[in-house]
C-alpha cells in the first residue's frame, strides 16, 4: 500500500540530487578556471616583479580579515554560507578619514594665527567654522581604529596590473567557495535523507512479502 | 546574520595561500596565530594535520579550503570530519588539477549508489 508514495518521495529526492551534483560541477569548473587565472596572473606579477617579491616573505605581520563568512541554518536543516566583504565599508571610511583630517587641522592652524590680526565679526565666523568642523574632527579619531589594509599593498604601492587581476580573480574564488561549500552541505544532507527512505522503503517491502 | 562572521582558513601552496591573502582571509589572532598554513617542499604531514585539527577546533573558522594533493597526505583525517561546520573545500593547485573522483564530498556522493547502502 505504502510503496508507491515512498518510491515517488525517492525519486523526487533523487532527481534533487542529481540537479545539486550537477550545479556543484558547474560551479566547481567555474572555481577552477578563476584560480588558475589568478595563480597566472601572480605568475605574471612575480616575472615583472622579481621571485622574492611577490612571496609568503611579503605577508604583513598583523592581517585583519576582509572576508567574513556567515553560517545559516536552513528549514531543511542544512548550512548555508555567506560571504560578506568587509573592504567597501573599509575603502569609504578611509576615503572620508583622508578628507576630513587635512581640512580641519588647516583650517585650525589659519585660524590660531589670524586670531589677532582679524576683526571681531572674523573671530564670529570662524568660531561658526569651529562649531562645523569640530565634530568631523572627533568622528575621525573615533573611526581610526578602524584600519583595514588592503593585501595589495604587501607587496608595494605601485604593484602590477597583474597582481590585482588576480586579486580580483580570488576575490571571486572565495564568493564562489562559500556558494560551493552551502551546496556541498545540502548534498550531505539529501544523501542522508535519500538513504534513511531507502531503509524505510526495504521495510515496506519486506513486510509486504510476508 | 547574527553575531560575528567566521573565517575561512586555507591549507595550501605559497601561490594559493597568497591568492587568497590576496583576497583578504587572512587573520593573525590575539595569539599570533594565523588561519592559514603554507605547505612547502620541507613541511611535515604531522604539521599539516595538526594545523588541519586545529582549524578543526577553532570555533572561528567556518570554511577550511585544502589544495586536494594535501588532501589526499590527510585524507583519514578529511574523512573522520563528518560535521558540516567548518566545512572542507578541496581545491586544485598549479601542479595537482582538481580530481572529483578523490574529493571526499563526493565519494561519499558516490557511495550512495554502492551496495552497502542497500544493507
Amino acid at each position: 500500500m505504502g510503496l508507491d508514495p515512498a518510491s515517488l518521495r525517492l525519486d523526487q529526492q533523487l532527481l534533487q540530487f542529481m540537479d545539486q551534483l550537477e550545479i556543484l560541477e558547474e560551479k566547481r569548473q567555474k572555481l577552477n578556471t578563476l584560480i588558475e587565472e589568478g595563480w597566472f596572473n601572480i605568475s605574471k606579477a612575480r616575472y615583472s616583479m622579481g621571485n622574492k617579491h611577490v612571496s609568503a616573505l611579503q605577508y604583513a605581520s598583523d592581517m585583519e580579515p576582509l572576508v567574513h563568512v556567515y553560517e545559516s541554518q536552513t528549514e531543511k536543516g542544512d548550512v548555508e554560507f555567506k560571504c560578506v566583504r568587509t573592504e567597501d565599508k573599509a575603502e569609504e571610511l578611509r576615503e572620508s578619514d583622508t578628507v576630513e583630517t587635512i581640512g580641519p587641522t588647516e583650517g585650525g592652524l589659519r585660524r590660531r594665527v589670524n586670531v589677532k590680526k582679524k576683526e571681531n565679526k572674523e573671530e564670529k565666523d570662524t568660531s561658526k567654522d569651529e562649531c562645523e568642523k569640530d565634530p568631523q574632527f572627533n568622528s575621525t579619531s573615533e573611526k581610526s581604529p578602524c584600519r583595514h589594509q588592503d593585501p595589495l599593498k604587501w607587496f608595494g604601492i605601485l604593484v602590477p596590473q597583474n597582481l590585482k587581476q588576480a586579486q580580483t580573480a580570488f576575490k571571486e574564488v572565495i564568493t564562489l567557495a562559500a556558494e560551493i561549500s552551502t551546496l556541498q552541505s545540502a548534498i550531505v544532507k539529501t544523501r542522508l535523507e535519500m538513504q534513511s527512505q531507502m531503509k524505510d522503503k526495504q521495510k515496506i517491502v519486506s513486510e509486504l512479502k510476508e | 546574520m547574527a553575531g560575528r562572521g567566521k573565517l575561512i582558513a586555507v591549507i595550501g601552496d605559497e601561490d594559493t595561500c597568497t591568492g587568497f591573502l590576496l583576497g583578504g582571509i587572512g587573520e593573525l589572532n590575539k595569539n599570533r596565530k594565523p588561519n592559514f598554513l603554507v605547505v612547502e617542499k620541507d613541511t611535515s604531514v604531522t604539521e599539516i594535520e595538526e594545523t588541519f585539527k586545529s582549524f578543526l577546533t577553532r570555533n572561528d573558522i567556518g570554511i577550511i579550503l585544502i589544495n586536494q594533493f594535501i588532501a589526499e597526505m590527510i585524507r583519514h583525517a578529511i574523512d573522520a570530519h563528518m560535521q558540516s561546520i567548518p566545512a572542507v573545500l578541496e581545491i586544485p593547485s598549479k601542479e595537482h588539477p582538481y580530481d572529483s573522483s578523490k574529493d571526499s564530498i563526493l565519494r561519499r556522493a558516490k557511495g550512495m549508489f554502492s551496495a552497502d547502502d542497500f544493507r
